[in-house]
């Protein structure tokens, strides 16, 4: 498939994304909210004899740094799925709900190109609110007196990192939903969706494989899945990235 | 040299038996094309199908000569059409706005600024091209669409009630630029039910009635209206007495 004009769109969409205070907002309580609360139940684990340090006893192993990072994973598994969604969600269907695709027809760029140019930038920004997250997490676990981060919190914090980015590969399919949908609730819906399908998974043992859920238990326990069945994770954007830029391609406004 | 648009028999009904049905229309170089008709006629329909926002079920779309699912890259980097809503992202100023636009449309990077400058004044917006366009009013918004569809100087224009919303001095700038754009050898289309303004610019008009051209109109005639509602009322007739509509 011919993408002509894809450097343009992209530069387009990034200029969008770039002024967009729903994903500047998105990304600062996502990266700051995960910080905060898994520093407050880090303080909860070491400082506390009731329930709540109980139950992070069970969830975690490691102190200090490790154990800090472990508790963001359990945290980030749960809720940075649906937040990647919104924002996917975001950037493909406004152009629905601000009526503006209708200007993005009969351009010299074509639909597909700004379809490709939206996951694209929409991923991109996934990797900001990575690395927001974790630059957010190094500095409330220096305010936390870990002190200066060693090998074992340098990997921890860099499994944090690769759990942010391959959850962002699991949001895909929220931008075809909006797609279909041609605006927002359906992605968001379908995100919510990725994230229940993930639990159940888990819950029905069959976690390891299914690429909802593999790249938190990975992070969260390393060898309890294997390369094989994390690299299934890349199927999902690779084939909701095709049906997406399909679907923009053959768009019509009959609806 | 060929029509900047030709639709040739085409149709498009939806399943609730509205659409469009065997249209033929031209829109040639140089001129205004007016097409008119009561609201839920199809002139948006139609103008969706003349630019691919939705696909004739049966007939062709031709830009310059070229079926619109095959026009090349420079054939598009010449049709401006506002449609719906204004190309416009609430977040954005003007000038950005534009300047986007105008990558949309195939200017070169070297060219956006001249080219968004001349948008600004020709539309009269040089005063709000630092505003965000969300705080723009409906008018000003409509503008600044219509500065983003005029700023790359297309060769076809397709406008649907491009007055929406406009004040008159806003009604004016846009008739002078409709008017100097088909004078350098534009083919406008432009879909209004404001007679008097179609009257002032058009070289020729179209009256579509229940999904069907069903005739035209000499645009310098004194009783537009009244020609108008005749020949409306003669298709309903006419319809009637088929049994395509109840009495």
């Amino acid at each position: 498939m011919r993408l002509p004009f894809l450097g343009v769109a992209i530069a387009v969409e990034t200029r969008k994304a770039a002024a967009s205070g729903t994903l500047r907002a998105t990304m600062v309580l996502v990266g700051s909210g995960i910080a905060i609360l898994s520093g407050a139940f880090a303080l909860a684990r070491s400082n506390g004899s009731g329930i709540m340090a109980a139950k992070l006893a069970l969830l975690t192993h490691g102190s200090g740094w490790t154990g800090f990072i472990e508790i963001a994973e359990q945290i980030t598994a749960a809720g940075v799925l649906l937040a990647f969604g919104i924002g996917m969600t975001w950037i493909v269907g406004r152009e629905f709900l601000d009526h503006t695709v209708s200007g993005l027809f009969a351009l010299p760029v074509p639909l597909r190109s700004i379809a490709l140019a939206k996951l694209v930038v929409a991923l991109l920004w996934c990797a900001l609110v990575t690395l927001f997250t974790v630059a957010a997490l190094a500095v409330v676990g220096l305010a936390l007196g870990f002190g200066a981060p060693d090998g074992d919190a340098l990997r921890a914090l860099a499994r944090e990192a690769a759990l942010c980015l391959l959850t962002a590969l699991l949001s895909v399919p929220c931008a075809w939903a909006a797609t279909l949908s041609r605006g927002l609730l359906a992605g968001i819906g379908m995100a919510v969706a990725l994230v229940v399908s993930a639990q159940v998974a888990v819950v029905a043992g069959m976690g390891e494989w299914w690429p909802g859920s593999a790249p938190a238990l990975w992070a969260i326990q390393p060898e309890a899945v294997s390369a094989g069945e994390l690299a299934l994770v890349g199927v999902v954007p690779l084939v909701f990235g095709v049906l997406t830029v399909a679907a923009w391609s053959r768009l019509e406004l009959d609806r | 040299m060929a029509d900047r648009l030709s639709l040739r028999a085409v149709t498009r009904i939806f399943p609730s038996g509205d659409g469009i049905r065997a249209v033929d229309l031209d829109v040639v170089v140089g001129q205004v094309h007016a097409l008119v008709g009561l609201n839920g006629a199809g002139k948006t329909t139609l103008l969706r199908l003349a630019l691919g926002m939705l696909r004739p079920q049966s007939g062709e779309v031709l830009v310059e000569g070229q079926p619109l699912a095959r026009t090349r890259t420079e054939q598009l980097a010449g049709i401006g059409h506002l449609i719906d809503a204004p190309l416009a992202y609430g977040e954005l100023d003007v000038r950005t706005n534009l300047a986007l636009a105008a990558r949309l449309h195939g200017v070169a990077r070297s060219r956006t600024a001249g080219a968004v400058g001349d948008a600004l004044a020709e539309l009269g917006l040089e005063s709000l091209a630092t505003r965000r366009a969300r705080t723009l009013s409906l008018g000003n918004r409509q503008r600044l669409g219509l500065a983003a569809v005029l700023l790359h100087g297309p060769r076809l224009i397709v406008l649907d009630e491009p007055t929406n919303a406009l004040d008159p001095r806003g009604v004016i700038l846009l008739r002078e630029s409709l008017l100097r754009r088909a004078a350098e050898g534009s083919g406008v289309l432009v879909s209004s039910h404001h007679l008097d303004e179609v009257a002032r610019i058009a070289d020729r008009i179209s009256v579509l009635n229940a999904g069907r051209l069903i005739g035209t109109l000499a645009p310098g005639r004194a009783d537009l209206e009244r020609a108008f509602f005749d020949a409306v009322y003669a298709d309903d007739e006419k319809r009637r007495e088929a049994g395509d509509i109840e009495s």
